[in-house]
């Protein structure tokens, strides 16, 4: 019997980024396959090629033997595949009944919607996890008023009611609780029964090792390993997982007077994505954010930014009290916030490269009158500072490459002379020159005194760049690494909480 | 071969071409027609069109579906307020000015309010505005014409000032010296750029975006009310549809000058050049003796066409 | 106290059912033969028209589009109808034959729209103001002046009686049991997917560009009923009918609680604001309102409904 999924060499770029090299996953009835790699590796990008979201450049996909060409979802999902989605494919103004059975209404004979049979359908798929789903998982519900993990449930069982038998389950389990996942593990034994195959990604490596019968490992875009999950243990899919990182490259460590006053404190600050996160920031210093994606790494930045609120907690900055309502009140008291989405939150489209830089000097230098003469010259060191490569400031940003449109994006900030440097995973998607040149900058900043804020989701750069780093876990600071305890695998471990 | 083609998506170069073809075009129908009076007279009406264009281009260049669909009502309510103001008394021609700007400022600024405070669409907004001024303006005149051009004013719009060109030229370039300084000399011209084109960067670079936005309107609103000044001062007096004819050249001007309904691109030169192309390719359509209807399909054409080069919105996939 | 405020988010038509009846109070008071049969069949009839456009509107603004050229569909099926009918000899066959015209003119014209919109991914906004442009041209080059009466039988019909009720009234009760078996089929839910979340309708598998011209033939179809009906009522063709009712259209779909962002709303809400429109224009006209401040009056009221029913609708982007 040919496998259920047989995925070869699959390759995707994203403009200049390669996000797949070779990716490859084999999977067979029956099975619950998981998918493991560090932020960034390509499964998820794997997983929407296999889906028909994401075009795939090269390689071959094949489902219970026969060639999948997807062109779009449909395609996929006509072929029986279906893919929980971790960035949620529900439409919050339907109600959870109709957003189970979204495009598979049940109809009568005369093509209406069955209202009877829909809801006997989704409240018998619903029924199970009643029972720990909590109040107000009603059928009749928009899912706009759920909570995170009643979202979550009914993505499952929009998935489950579309009958597929090839499932991807992408983070499926990140928004429910203990009690929750046992429910929704016993579902999925159920239909392994029904040799129903299953790729299962999660970044809980007990859940991994409870439910999976086989494990493929990638890194760097490309399919390193696949072990059966009874043979291997969790410091073997780490290392493979990890690779061979280079283990804390300190970076040169610049002596500061010990009883110097902290640059920035941040105390209990609570927010949307955030529970009672304090921590504080000497001149100089480069403070890493560690952890998996999402645990309020960027929450944090943009809190500290003004640019999200922050429901409670105190901000001080050498020690003044902040007021932080919009991203004015930061960016006059030297704050600077850098991210790395890059074309939604700092590319100015279409504007030359002078304008680009400009935008954040004009308001924390409160200036009127623009004379571009007289501040080329300055901007033209902050791009200098970065090796940036540009044929003048009048060409228009969309002419350099994504490396070096972060680095104008960063002059931006470096042209206000900042106190405080926010970093929210700004490398996302630039080449490793450009990197390079950042990290020597970053290093350069802070001997100059600039303290900094770095977040990234990938761990290299965090144990080669940072003095300490906190790792964050739903919310809150789960761990700070320093000194002997800055490693990779100690920095995994504590990024996948206890389990690891 | 390459060059010539991206030469040809360059706007200005594109309105250039246009502008000697139908000025061409023009002489071959009907000789005469490229006279150096002729073409006073014609830059006389561009510049009327041009400067109510002013302020369109501003909200539309500001971004985020920006538009002014009542730019037309508030000229007809500059023109209005500006001849009752002056009644033909040429001392009153500034207190006109004033007034005139002053009120369709004030209704631009509700625009712009409307737009951020209450998040309603610029095109909801601004078409539930034009229905109110209208209303406002049939109270206010009670249905019939009202209010006098002074000679002076007349005079300026429709007599060579120096050199042979009226003085509304004269106005017109200070205008858009004004234009320029405001959008490439000031951080508020930089920051409009930014916010249409990107405004979630812009407000990351700390820019008080509705702010700017709510007085985008308020001097599209102004630069209306100018317009209807220069409306009546062509004309001698007003009516309170007169400025109804304004609302879709203005936005067409616009979008021939260069300026992507998208937001965030075009300058006030690429309007200048839009509007006399506009304007050209009116009188030579009534020079072709083509009817209303006719003028309108092309009309709609033109903005559809304009669209497909400019206005297209992203792809679902990746 | 948040109680309830959710569940008038769930049921924001009640506040305008709500609205109405306060409304058809204070119009009983003011015009004591209100309830008599002639006034109230003289209402529908002058109601019924944006009632219709304000159904398909609904469609549209469902998946987060929008369609203002619905004005000018209504004038072009109206000279379609009226100049196909006086073509083939003003008969009962003439006339059904010149519905079956006007009805897929306006299906014609969705189509166009809804080709622009969701294939070629244009600027909805600009777009629909763009071909209602194009669609008016067309009227008037089918008919370029108000006239060619319609044969006796088409309007009295219209104004006539089925079984002792009027026949307007039927075409209301029909217009409604067609909202009805629409939004019992899963259509109107992949509508509402398509405006709730176009990626999330995307990645379910839901055709998402099909869905969105089924909106807009659906708002030509209505605007094409809506035509026919004030083809009944006037009973002769007129290229500039129409005019006001795509703002009006509007209006009435965000007062009857469908987010303007798409995604959440209903037809029968529209319906309701639209009556709610309709009874402002009574209330206004038996208040004894001077003549001259009803349209003021009138889009004052507008405007502030469309900024309510925005506000209501939650501050999203749209």
């Amino acid at each position: 019997m040919p496998p259920a999924l047989k995925a070869q060499g699959i390759t995707k770029r994203f403009d200049a980024v390669v996000a797949l090299s070779d990716g490859a996953l084999t999977v067979e009835r029956g099975e619950i396959h998981a998918l493991l790699g560090a932020n960034g590796c390509g499964k998820s990008t794997l997983c929407k090629i296999i889906a028909g979201t994401v075009l795939r450049d090269g390689g071959s996909v094949e489902v219970d033997g026969a060639p999948l060409e997807p062109k779009r979802p449909a395609d996929a999902e006509a072929a029986g595949i279906a893919l929980f989605y971790q960035e949620l494919s529900l439409v919050p103004q339907l109600t959870v009944a109709e957003n189970i059975f979204l495009g598979h209404e049940p109809r009568t004979r005369a093509g209406f919607i069955d209202r009877r049979t829909l809801e006997d359908d989704a409240g018998r798929l619903l029924g199970p996890f009643k029972v720990v789903a909590g109040s107000g998982l009603d059928l009749h519900m928009p899912v706009a008023h759920l909570a995170p993990d009643q979202r979550q449930i009914v993505e499952i069982l929009k998935v489950l009611a579309r009958r597929p038998r090839l499932i991807i389950f992408d983070e499926a389990t990140a928004a429910l609780d203990r009690r929750q996942v046992e429910f929704f593990f016993r579902m999925l034994r159920e239909l392994k029964a029904q040799s129903i195959a299953m790729i299962f990604i999660s970044h809980r490596l007990d859940e991994v090792f409870e439910i999976c019968d086989r494990i493929t490992v990638m890194r760097n875009g490309a399919t390193v390993a696949t072990y059966p999950a009874a043979e291997t243990d969790v410091n073997r899919v780490v290392h493979a997982m990890v690779g061979a990182m280079t283990e804390h490259l300190h970076p040169p460590q610049v002596e500061r007077p010990a009883n110097e006053q902290p640059r920035l404190v941040v105390d209990r600050a609570r927010g949307r994505r955030l529970r009672d996160v304090s921590l504080t920031l000497r001149p100089g210093e480069i403070l890493g954010l560690g952890g998996l994606q999402g645990q309020g790494q960027s929450a944090l930045l943009r809190g500290l930014f003004g640019a999200d609120s922050l429901d409670s907690g105190r901000v001080n900055l050498d020690g003044a009290s902040l007021r932080l309502r919009k991203p004015a009140d930061a960016v006059h008291h030297g704050i600077a916030y850098v991210s790395g989405d890059r074309g939604r939150d700092a590319a100015l489209h279409g504007r030359s490269i002078f304008e680009n830089i400009a935008a954040a000097s004009f308001i924390r230098e409160r200036r009127f009158l623009v004379w571009p003469s007289r501040l080329a010259e300055r901007f033209r060191q902050a791009a200098a500072a970065l090796n940036t490569k540009y044929v003048g400031l009048e060409a228009p940003i969309g002419s350099l490459s994504g490396g070096n449109q972060q680095k104008i994006f960063i002059a931006r900030w470096l042209a206000t002379r900042p106190a405080v440097l926010l970093l929210d995973d700004p490398t996302k998607g630039i080449d490793l020159a450009a990197k390079a040149d950042f990290f020597d900058l970053v290093q350069h900043l802070a001997a100059e005194g600039t303290s900094i804020l770095f977040y990234s989701s990938e761990d290299a750069e965090l144990l080669g760049l940072c003095n300490r780093i906190l790792v964050f876990n739903g919310g809150t600071i789960a761990a700070e690494l320093s000194g002997s305890t800055m490693t990779a695998l100690h920095l995994t471990r504590a990024a996948y909480g206890d389990a690891a | 071969m390459a060059r010539i083609k991206t030469l040809l998506a360059e706007p200005l170069v594109l309105a250039s071409i246009a502008i000697l073809i139908l000025l061409a075009g023009g002489e071959l129908l009907s000789p005469g027609f490229a006279r150096g009076d002729q073409v006073t007279r014609l830059l006389t009406v561009s510049a009327i069109l041009g400067i109510v264009a002013a302020g369109q281009s501003l909200v539309v260049i500001g971004g985020r579906e920006g538009i002014d669909l009542s730019v037309g009502v508030l000229i007809s309510l500059g023109a209005f307020t500006a001849g009752n103001v002056m009644d033909g008394v040429n001392g009153a021609i500034l207190p006109a000015v004033l007034a005139a700007g002053g009120v369709t400022f004030a209704i631009g600024i509700v625009n712009g309010l409307g737009v951020t405070l209450l998040r309603i669409p610029p095109l909801v907004m601004t078409l539930g505005m034009m229905g109110v001024v209208q209303g406002g303006l049939v109270v206010l005149s009670r249905g019939a014409p009202s209010g006098n051009a002074a000679p002076m004013l007349m005079g300026f719009v429709n007599q060579p000032l120096l050199l042979g060109f009226p003085g509304i030229l004269f106005v017109w370039a200070l205008i858009a010296f004004v234009m320029w300084f405001l959008l490439r000399r000031t951080s508020f011209g930089y920051a409009v750029y930014a916010m249409g084109s990107n405004e979630r960067a812009a407000a990351l670079t700390g820019m008080p975006t509705s702010l700017l936005r709510t007085i985008l309107y308020g001097l599209s609103g102004l630069f209306a009310g100018l317009t209807g000044v220069c409306v009546i001062g062509y004309t001698g007096n007003s009516f309170i549809s007169v400025g109804d004819q304004y609302v879709l050249p203005s936005i067409i001007a616009v979008v021939i000058g260069g300026v992507s309904l998208a937001g965030g691109s075009g300058n006030y030169f690429g309007v200048v050049l839009g509007a006399i192309a506009l304007t050209l390719l009116q009188s030579v359509l009534t020079t072709l003796q083509l009817e209303f209807w006719g003028r309108q399909i092309i009309f709609g054409a033109v903005l559809l066409g304009l669209m497909l080069l400019y206005g297209r919105q992203k792809q679902l996939r990746i | 106290m948040t109680g309830m405020s959710t569940f008038l988010r769930g049921h924001r038509w009640l506040v305008t059912l709500l609205a109405l009846l306060v409304l058809v109070v204070v119009n009983a008071v003011l015009q004591p033969n209100l309830f008599t049969g002639t006034v109230l069949k003289s209402n529908l009839t002058v109601f019924l028209p944006l009632v219709l456009v304000a159904i398909g509107q609904t469609y549209v603004v469902l998946a987060g589009d929008i369609d203002l050229s619905v004005g000018a569909i209504i004038a072009l099926v109206n000279v379609v109808t009226v100049t196909v009918i006086a073509a083939i000899g003003n008969g009962v066959g003439a006339v059904l034959l010149g519905l079956l015209a006007g009805v897929l003119t306006g299906m014609a014209c969705g189509l166009f729209n809804g080709f622009l919109v969701a294939v070629m991914r244009f600027q909805p906004i600009v777009t629909t103001f763009a071909t209602g442009i194009i669609f008016s041209g067309l009227a008037l080059r089918v008919l370029p002046t108000a006239g060619l009466p319609v044969p006796t039988p088409y309007w009295r019909t219209y104004a006539g009686s089925l079984l002792g009720l009027p026949v307007t009234l039927w075409i209301l009760a029909a217009t409604l049991l067609l909202v009805a078996l629409l939004s019992w089929r899963p259509f109107l839910t992949h509508l509402a997917a398509v405006g709730g979340s176009r990626t999330g309708a995307f990645q379910t598998g839901l055709p998402v560009a099909r869905i969105r011209i089924q909106g807009y033939v659906l708002a030509g179809l209505f605007s094409a009923f809506a035509s026919l009906c004030l083809t009944g009522e006037t009973a002769s063709g007129d290229p500039l009918m129409g005019r006001m009712l795509a703002l009006s259209s509007i209006s009435a779909v965000v007062l009857g609680g469908t987010a303007l962002a798409g995604g959440s709303g209903s037809a029968l809400g529209s319906v309701l604001g639209a009556l709610v429109l309709g009874m402002i224009g009574n209330v206004i006209f038996f208040a004894g309102l001077p003549f001259e401040y009803q349209t003021l009056v009138q889009g004052l009221i507008t405007l502030a409904a469309l900024a309510g029913g925005v506000l209501m609708a939650g501050r999203q982007r749209w």
